[in-house]
């Protein structure tokens, strides 16, 4: 893994110098960015579920004379959904998780809710963050609760 | 009807996206008064949006790479210099604009930027010391509180981990200069910062809570910061170090790849005038350099002993320098080392 920081940075460099060509500053940066960096966490549960999964029933839907697209739709993704749901909470986390990345990438009037808690650190941490602070941590938990329960019950 | 409807708003929404002006402020967080904002945008009809940071290098870092969409910036007095020798500010003249007769001439020929040619003042404040009176009632106006703490205070003291402020109070207490290279100097507050770690109980922002609870009893803190504290636990008080304590002023400047120069300049003038400026320093408790704004302050402000410095300990404050690229060096060095 590189730090996180040399990614901050080089995507700093390279995002400031499409803003400046384009003029465009809207949030697709950030979701750009916060997708590169959750792909590999989502794709792993995707994968673990892909192996696991029995090709029988694929090839008794193709006998049937199912079209690939009506295999995949009616077969394929109902046997993955497990493994997409479990990816999407995990990049969820790792995703609301991210500072340092964000910080950099995010242009004017752009925050969330890490990066707005960074602001208020050097001055007065009002109640309100501690509160709120709480709540994510109760729901990060939550989250990745399901995410175990999920993975383990449709093994 | 319905078209009729349809039509005038189609031309409202044509007509408001034709006037919409905006202004895009980047400043430190939990330090712009949202009351200030409101009166700036009723009078003149400006959408404002405000971004935070945490810290100078951070605001620095993108403001350097560009396409950050910032018009205004509000930087710490030792880095408006970079700015300026980087060509990252705008030339927007407030030495020429309409309220510059409020400021006072005592932040008018600054170092940072004689004769105000970029920035504005916003706030003004030093870095002291904060003891709670209940637990120590000895002389609190030196650095002696945080480098060779009183037997009643050790345990349960905090230093805010600001580099450049605890670096030039240490150096100050054994005798230099602030930006100093003297290594006798520095190997003095070397060794007297590491021995007084010991008897602290950490290194932290936002303690206004702890303070206030008496969680913790002394430290290196903001006046501001600390008049909030008093205000919620009137045991508290702040000291100037009689060594040596520092000021600093944050001011507000306009950037160069700014999109809305116009506004910005508005808004530069806009705090100048002195109802306006009392309105910032009501909200983050610190003092602004525009005269005439005490009028317009809280009745508390006008006497609090950490807005008003007293006479004989004025000229102890020294302004935080920008220190040579070496000199920050061997204090990295050893601030790296306080912090292990």
């Amino acid at each position: 893994m590189i730090p996180e920081i040399v990614t901050a940075v080089a995507l700093l460099i390279v995002f400031a110098w499409v803003k400046v060509a384009t003029g465009h500053t809207s949030m697709i940066y950030l979701i750009a960015a916060h997708t590169a960096f959750c792909i590999p966490f989502a794709y792993l549960p995707i994968r673990a579920r892909l192996e696991t999964m029995d090709d029988s029933l694929e090839k008794a839907a193709a006998d049937l004379y199912a079209s690939r697209w009506q295999v995949f739709r009616r077969i394929t993704l109902p046997l993955m959904m497990p493994g997409i749901i479990a990816g999407l909470m995990l990049a969820f986390v790792i995703s609301m998780d991210d500072v340092v990345i964000t910080e950099f990438v995010k242009s004017a009037g752009q925050d969330t809710l890490p990066t707005y808690m960074l602001g208020q650190l050097r001055r007065v941490v009002t109640p309100e963050v501690n509160a709120i602070s709480t709540v994510v941590v109760a729901a990060g938990a939550l989250l990745v609760s399901i995410f175990f329960w999920v993975s383990r019950n449709r093994r | 009807m319905k078209t009729l409807i349809a039509t005038a708003s189609a031309v409202a929404l044509i007509a408001g996206a034709a006037s919409a002006k905006e202004l895009q402020i980047y400043n430190w967080g939990n330090y712009t008064n949202p009351k200030l904002i409101e009166k700036f945008e009723k009078e003149t009809g400006i959408d404002v949006t405000i971004t935070d940071y945490d810290s100078n290098s951070t605001a620095l870092a993108k403001v350097q790479a560009g396409g950050h969409g910032f018009d205004i910036v509000v930087p710490s007095n030792s880095w408006v210099q970079i700015y300026i020798e980087e060509d990252l500010l705008l030339e927007s003249r407030p030495d020429q604009m309409e309220n510059f007769k409020y400021m006072d001439p005592v932040w008018v020929d600054v170092d940072w930027d004689p004769g105000r040619h970029y920035t504005v003042p916003w706030q003004w404040g030093t870095t002291g010391v904060v003891v709670n009176t209940k637990y120590y009632d000895g002389d609190i106006d030196t650095s002696a509180i945080f480098l060779d703490p009183p037997e009643e205070l050790v345990g349960k003291i905090n230093v805010v981990p600001e580099m450049g402020d605890v670096m030039s109070l240490a150096i100050m207490y054994y005798g230099g200069e602030p930006c100093t290279d003297d290594k006798e100097i520095l190997k003095k507050v070397h060794t007297g910062l590491m021995a007084a770690k010991d008897k602290w109980l950490g290194m932290d922002y936002g303690n206004l809570e702890k303070f206030a609870k008496e969680d913790l009893w002394a430290g290196v803190n903001w006046n501001g910061s600390t008049f909030r504290m008093r205000l919620q636990n009137p045991n508290i008080a702040y000291g100037y170090p009689k060594e040596g304590y520092i000021v600093w002023m944050d001011s507000v400047a306009v950037l160069k790849d700014a999109k809305n120069v116009e506004e910005a300049k508005e808004f530069q003038n806009f705090i100048m005038k002195p109802e306006n400026a009392a309105l910032i320093s009501d909200f983050a408790r610190y003092a602004n350099g525009i005269q005439g704004s005490e009028e317009f302050m809280p009745e508390d402000m006008k006497t609090a002993r950490e807005i008003i410095v007293p006479a004989e300990l004025k000229s102890a404050g020294k302004f935080s320098p920008t220190c040579s690229p070496e000199v920050q060096k061997l204090y990295t060095r050893i601030w790296t080392d306080l912090q292990k």
